[in-house]
């Protein structure tokens, strides 16, 4: 009975140290539990910091919507180290606190200035291991940062907007996961640069070095001003 | 109905993909060629365009234009192994290998680069080779760079970037040439990496894929290979199951790991094409296949790469321009080629220094970079490719050698120095225990020191090379020169695991010659 008592006992303080009093979750993922997307947050908060130059923060770059659709698109295992890496740097100011204020907390319930003195320390951290699971996981946010497409706008370094050629590759094979019957090409509307022989071909110009950039791109970055 | 109508009707019933497997299924062929990545496709277009029947197998599906993915990270989930998150272990250093129809070619930078006398020379006094010489394999180079129109990148999709490059190697007196890549029409949209829009890189999907059904292949996607079936010293096909699209993640649309229906295809010959990484480990899933020498999945080799990015004073438009249009032989001898390089720029951005305030400040001078790599002749950086357990990912124990570290210091400083004739006004070397920013050429003696060390580089490895080598010797060697097997008497190899050694510059050319030379030879013998 007394061990059981315990057992209880314990159970109920790791719940309230590892996995109680999260927010929920932001509506729309499929991945990430409400833990994970607390802490992706409370990273990309200090890591990307408004008005630093670029038009989203990133707090406002929704990050734990582009980390759970980066892992639900990885394999398993791949998956599993990515989320073993949230869950390490989320709990290890439980072990690890320093001495910044507010002692022995999880990361994403640590104050601000705290996580930014966190982050610092692992990122100089003397053993190399340290500083390289730290790099994955900066890495994977910079990815959804930068990647966003206001951005890369602001930028002028997102992606062209280019008229997508119709090749052998298009008049021969359906999209990714349809039927035959889904092509619809047929020879005539062939237009690449190279292909069957007798084929019209079309060959554009170089782009314009400021041209044009891609209107999901540019309809992105609209919607964030 | 035209020509081009009839042929389209044609070769399109000789497609399948993964939407039409509806059961079990068994075919019969004289060549079932397994990987359809540019030796591969090579390899089926050469038997087929021969009179053979032949089956190229290939796990990925085929990507369109629509199915490219413009981030650069979620296109790396769809198109790599292990969704691009691959690494070595030993010396940690990231590997990619693509899961798509044309394989590498959809997603490389379409770098096609004749290696120097000097390579073959090595490779036949060391290893054995009597025909594997550039005056034998320059037949080979002139076929293949006519099919794919391989020529050196035009000035005017250089952009700014590359052309940097240039003057910079001009300034310090060393010699630099445009890059020959197998592309037509190039626009400079810097996206090879995430597939190409336009279609002007010839990747295997829209050449010698086609080409092959025009001469009367069949292409079967969506089909993972897991054994290559055989009796004494023949190979007598492949069996495995069909695979789901993606199936690692979410998409996934079928069972455990998206596999399903299995899969028999029986052929008087086999070609494995599967990859460096690939093919050894599926030797070893098929009863440790060809390998009385013991040289399976040994001897791995990569050409290790190092960056280096430079900020400019003014915009060097660095989303514009051919991926990788300038390059430098002038240190092959030293062990090193250097390149220009670009990629979409979060991923570039991943090495970039500093967290908060600074770090954003840093993606604000993106507009005015440009990032130089070079590729190291790491010949005596071994390593070898084990199966995962219960996985046909592989085990990849690669071990950086001091010697090779040494190559990969002088070229950073090399890099560095570049820069600065080129007017940089700072460069973010990414060494780890170096200073983050160096504003000017003294710093970049403490390049070339001992502060650098392996575990400080960050590398990427991305040609891969040697695990079922070529070799005179049957008792040192997996293939002969033709590429067969030396234990069994119809299986052949035609990828970079072939090559006795790293080729000193980019593989893909070669590994394609290497391959229509085998093909031509398999056709001869069938």
């Amino acid at each position: 009975m007394l061990e059981a008592l315990l057992l209880a006992a314990l159970v109920f303080v790791l719940h309230r140290r590892f996995a109680a009093d999260y927010p929920p979750a932001p509506i729309g993922l499929a991945t990430l539990h409400r833990g994970e997307a607390a802490f992706v947050q409370s990273v990309a908060e200090v890591l990307f910091p408004g008005g630093a130059g670029l038009p989203v923060a990133g707090a406002d770059a929704k990050l734990p919507h582009y980390l759970d659709r980066h892992l639900s698109a990885l394999p398993r295992r791949q998956r599993l180290q990515i989320r073993a890496l949230l869950l390490v740097f989320e709990h290890l100011t439980l072990f690890v606190p320093g001495d910044a204020p507010g002692g022995r907390r999880r990361f994403s319930s640590l104050s601000a200035p705290s996580r930014v003195a966190m982050l610092e320390r692992v990122a100089e951290h003397p053993l190399s291991f340290v500083r390289t699971l730290f790099m994955a996981l900066r890495a994977v946010l910079v990815l959804g940062y930068l990647g966003h497409p206001a951005n890369l706008c602001q930028l002028g370094v997102a992606p062209f907007e280019i008229e997508p050629a119709t090749s052998d590759a298009e008049l021969l094979f359906p999209r990714v996961g349809g039927l035959p019957g889904s092509i619809r090409y047929e020879a005539s509307d062939f237009a690449a640069p190279a292909g069957a022989p007798g084929a019209a071909t079309r060959v554009h110009p170089p782009l314009d070095p400021h041209g044009p950039r891609h209107r999901a791109y540019l309809r992105a970055g609209r919607d964030v001003r | 109905m035209s020509v081009a109508q009839d042929w389209l009707d044609s070769a399109r019933e000789r497609v399948r993909v993964f939407a039409q497997y509806d059961g079990p299924f068994e075919e019969q062929a004289d060549v079932v060629v397994v990987g359809s990545g540019p030796c591969g496709a090579v390899a089926a277009y050469e038997l087929a365009a021969a009179g053979k029947d032949v089956v190229l197998v290939e796990e990925g599906p085929p990507f369109t234009v629509r199915d490219f993915e413009l981030d650069g990270n979620l296109s790396m989930t769809r198109t790599m192994r292990e969704g691009g998150l691959r690494m070595t272990r030993g010396t940690r250093m990231p590997t990619m290998q693509a899961i798509a129809l044309g394989g590498g070619s959809l997603v490389n930078s379409a770098i096609c680069v004749r290696p120097p006398d000097s390579v073959f020379e090595r490779w036949a006094t060391r290893f054995d080779l009597e025909r594997t010489d550039r005056a034998s394999l320059d037949p080979h180079f002139d076929a293949i760079s006519e099919f794919l129109g391989i020529a050196p990148t035009p000035d005017e999709v250089q952009g700014p970037r590359n052309l940097l490059f240039r003057d910079a190697c001009r300034a310090l007196g060393l010699s630099s040439e445009p890059i020959a890549r197998n592309v037509r029409g190039c626009r400079g949209s810097g996206e090879c990496f995430t597939g190409c829009r336009s279609r002007a890189k010839q990747s295997m999907d829209v050449s010698y894929v086609p080409a092959a059904l025009r001469a009367g292949a069949r292409v079967m996607t969506s089909l993972q290979v897991q054994e290559i079936r055989h009796s004494g010293r023949r190979a007598t096909g492949v069996s495995g199951q069909v695979v789901a699209p993606f199936a690692h993640g979410a998409a996934a649309g079928a069972g455990r790991r998206g596999l399903s229906h299995r899969f028999r295809i029986d052929a008087r010959a086999v070609v494995l094409a599967a990859g460096c990484t690939a093919t050894p480990v599926l030797l070893e899933r098929s009863g440790n296949l060809a390998n009385a020498s013991g040289q399976v999945g040994e001897n791995l080799q990569f050409h290790p790469g190092v960056a280096i990015a430079g900020v400019f004073p003014e915009p060097t438009d660095p989303q514009f321009g051919a991926t990788q249009g300038y390059q430098s032989l002038a240190f092959l001898d030293e062990g090193f080629k250097l390149e220009t390089l670009w990629a979409p720029p979060p991923i570039l951005s991943i090495r970039l220094p500093g967290q908060g305030a600074e770090l954003v400040a840093r993606f604000g001078e993106i507009p005015r970079m440009a990032v130089w790599d070079a590729i190291a002749s790491a010949n005596r950086s071994l390593g070898r490719v084990r199966a995962r357990r219960g996985s046909l990912d592989p085990v990849l124990d690669w071990r950086l050698h001091p010697d090779d570290v040494t190559i990969l210091r002088r070229a950073l400083r090399v890099i560095a120095e570049l820069f600065f004739a080129a007017g940089a006004e700072k460069i973010l070397p990414g060494v780890a225990g170096l200073p983050e920013v160096m504003t000017d050429l003294a710093q970049t003696r403490r390049l070339e020191s001992d502060e650098v060390r392996a575990e400080g580089l960050v590398m990427g490895g991305n040609h891969v090379f040697c695990t079922t080598r070529m070799h005179g010797d049957p008792t040192l060697g997996v293939v002969d020169e033709d590429g067969r097997c030396h234990d069994l008497d119809n299986l052949y190899i035609a990828d970079t695991g072939i090559f006795p050694q790293c080729p000193s510059v980019n593989p893909m050319l070669t590994g394609m010659a290497l391959a229509r030379r085998q093909a031509r030879v398999l056709a001869d013998r069938l």
